[in-house]
């Protein structure tokens, strides 16, 4: 990985994120439906005060899934077979492709999911522990997981017509490291405790998928083509 | 459009050209001298190369050679398998039988991303990405290529579209994203150029682009594939037509 | 023959075993409830050796590309998930009069067997979906080496779970086990290993039949003829 790797991710990493503010179908679309989806679980408990402050960290932590799936495969299926014909032939090295593609795509679910926190904390009546902020790294190391994760189940899948339902389903349960990690460590928050392991659960897993991603690139890519 | 006669025939329907389209080199007619030499090592060399997709053979035993200066048309009808053939010469589709070589690197072989750089492809659809303006697209291809991004504004001055930069792709007529397409492949100086139906969708006045990238690119050694169902028009770009039929080249 | 020979001897010790199974005692503290211990343990054993047999037969074909490895992969996949099946059902009405629960969320073995599932639940739906032999293997073999990755950090994440959490007090492994018992255990785990293979032969030389059949219905010529408009107004 030299200079030119990290060039071509950032000019990829740089287009995606290009095509997302376009769109914004981030912000206006997925986001305000996560919202919506946080209301289910007061509703269906009859709004409970306690319940409600101890259901937060998993509803958030189950809607940063749902939603984080729905956004990064959705970047996947940008884009069209032509461009993916058309950017190989730029010689444009597939990991660094990968590495752009989940990197904008982090940093989308990232935004979200640190966006998301406020209506929990509103419709919840959700008080973040005292070192809130040491979840932001915390945030990050999970969204990273899950676009990577994403970004390789949208690439497996690419071109199938069961994609939308598919990719979710191999999606979901390899997510389980990332989401334990990143819930463990907001309980620890709250309980007092040290968040170290729980991070470097995350971190363990988000380097795990850094190497499938870039191991099996070349594999994907003929996929793609 | 009627089947054609497998032959390969130079014709003089070659497009009567315009000057509306600002091209440096304007109308190029190939010096003699830059004749294939049997001698040099071909750019594309197929050896009854076979390719089935999901069970059923799409190309049988294709041998095809292309020699640097050379530019070859394939003529055939629908479903013939053209565009796969395409797709194999364009290291997109491995082989599953026989062997070749693109530009001296074997098919599905290790080598092949290295020289996929030396490709220029332009498919049936155009390969711009809708949401961003055509500048920002010739723009990241010429930045992925190693060249200054102001190399995308200077192809699309090229191919007619210098005012069109601004404009998001997918408010784009279809003629213009196929220009668009074609000044891709003017970004970088590609050894082999492939072009699947170049004319579709594309006025009379955008004609002399590939007789333009045709020209500048068998003028340099470099070596041109292009497929079409039309062998006529073929003929008027290139200096050879073969047809194909029922994933064979006859 | 020998395909045969195998399936004859996977038959005889799955008998054997089955007998065993019966007569041997009871447990002092679970009664005759431990018998199941002979389907659920071997049954789990092949859940995760089919399941490493789909990951290195994975990895083999993005090395060698040969489509044998493709084939072992997707056998492999479907008797580990019909296994995990197993274990996990048998696991669940084990676990309600032992533990006095369905589900324990203690156990990362459970855990990690149930993502499993899921995984090649989707391992094996994404097969379906992909018609061409080639692209299929492409795909799958690229799951199936991912998923590996991520099996050891599940089993790893829900243990260290757990060690934050309070852990039951009876389970089964705490338990002194009879000589007649292990060697019963020991008869099954042999047994449904041989059905393993057995199996594994069997759907390999399936897949085979199946790609040839598939190859013989394919066209073998273009689809598309010119258009006979006249004809068919005529």
């Amino acid at each position: 990985m030299n200079g030119g790797f990290w060039r071509s991710a950032g000019l990829i990493a740089l287009r995606d994120l290009r095509v997302e503010l376009r769109s914004g179908e981030a912000l206006t679309v997925v986001f305000p439906f996560a919202v919506v989806a946080s209301w289910i679980a007061p509703l269906a408990t009859n709004a409970s005060p306690l319940l409600l402050r101890d259901l937060a960290a998993p509803v958030y932590w189950l809607i940063t899934l749902l939603f984080g799936m729905m956004i990064v495969l959705r970047q996947t299926a940008l884009e069209t077979r032509a461009q993916r014909r058309a950017l190989a032939l730029t010689g444009l090295d597939p990991a660094a492709r990968f590495a752009g593609r989940a990197g904008a795509s982090g940093l989308v679910l990232a935004a979200v999911a640190g966006t998301l926190i406020v209506p929990v904390i509103i419709f919840y009546d959700y008080r973040p522990p005292s070192g809130g902020a040491l979840m932001a790294p915390v945030i990050i190391l999970a969204s990273a997981g899950l676009a990577m994760l994403g970004t390789l189940a949208g690439d497996v899948t690419i071109g199938l017509r069961a994609r939308t339902s598919l990719a979710p389903l191999l999606m979901a349960p390899l997510a389980v490291p990332l989401l334990m990690g990143a819930a463990q460590s907001l309980e620890s928050l709250v309980a007092g405790k040290s968040i170290i392991t729980w991070v470097l659960v995350l971190v363990i897993a988000d380097l795990g998928l850094a190497a499938a991603g870039v191991m099996s690139a070349r594999a994907l890519e003929e996929i793609s083509l | 459009m009627h089947p054609v006669k497998g032959c390969a025939c130079r014709g003089p329907t070659r497009f009567s050209g315009s000057a509306a389209i600002p091209i440096h080199s304007k109308r190029v007619s190939r010096p003699p001298s830059i004749r294939p030499s049997s001698s040099s090592p071909p750019l594309v060399d197929l050896v009854d190369l076979s390719v089935s997709l999901g069970g059923s053979p799409v190309l049988s035993n294709c041998r095809l050679t292309l020699r640097p200066g050379e530019s070859l048309g394939v003529a055939g009808p629908n479903g013939a398998g053209k565009s796969t053939l395409l797709g194999v010469v364009a290291t997109f589709i491995a082989p599953t039988g026989g062997s070749g070589t693109v530009l001296g690197a074997p098919l599905a072989g290790p080598r092949i991303p290295a020289v996929r750089a030396g490709i220029g492809w332009s498919g049936h659809l155009p390969a711009l990405y809708p949401d961003l303006t055509l500048g920002e697209n010739l723009a990241l291809s010429a930045r992925l290529t190693g060249h200054p991004a102001s190399r995308g504004q200077l192809v699309l001055e090229q191919v007619g579209l210098g005012g069109a930069a601004g404009i998001r792709a997918e408010r784009c007529s279809n003629g213009m994203l196929r220009r668009a397409d074609l000044a891709r492949l003017l970004i970088g100086s590609p050894r082999l150029v492939l072009l699947d139906e170049p004319d579709a969708g594309l006025d009379r006045d955008a004609a002399p682009i590939i007789d333009h990238l045709i020209a500048t690119t068998t003028r340099r050694d470099g070596a041109v594939l292009c497929v079409s169902h039309d062998a006529a028009k073929l003929s008027g770009w290139v200096d050879r037509v073969v047809e194909m039929r029922d994933g064979r080249i006859t | 023959m020998k395909k045969r020979l195998l399936a004859v001897l996977t038959g005889v010790a799955l008998g054997v075993g089955l007998v065993l199974a019966f007569t041997s005692p009871p447990d002092l503290l679970q009664g005759d409830f431990v018998r199941i211990l002979y389907i659920h343990v071997p049954s789990a054993w092949l859940a995760f050796l089919a399941f490493g047999v789909t990951a290195a037969a994975s990895i083999g074909w993005l090395f060698t590309r040969r489509m044998s490895w493709d084939r072992a992969a997707e056998a492999s996949a479907e008797i580990g998930v019909l296994f995990t099946a197993i274990a996990l059902a048998t696991g669940m009405i084990w676990g309600k009069p032992v533990w006095g629960t369905y589900w324990d969320w203690g156990d990362a073995r459970l855990a990690t067997t149930a993502m499993m599932f899921f995984v090649y639940l989707g391992y094996l739906a994404l097969r379906r979906t992909t018609v061409d032999p080639r692209l299929r293997a492409r795909r799958s073999s690229v799951l199936g080496a991912v998923a590996v990755v991520q099996v050891p950090l599940v089993y790893f994440s829900v243990k260290l779970w757990r060690t934050l959490h309070q852990g039951l007090t009876i389970r089964p492994d705490g338990i002194q086990m009879d000589g007649a018992m292990v060697s019963a255990l020991l008869v099954n785990l042999a047994a449904f290993t041989l059905l393993y293979a057995t199996l594994l032969v069997y759907r390999t030389a399936l897949a085979r039949m199946e790609e040839a059949a598939a190859a013989e219905r394919a066209p073998a010529r273009s689809p598309v003829t010119v258009p006979r408009l006249g004809e068919a107004e005529a």
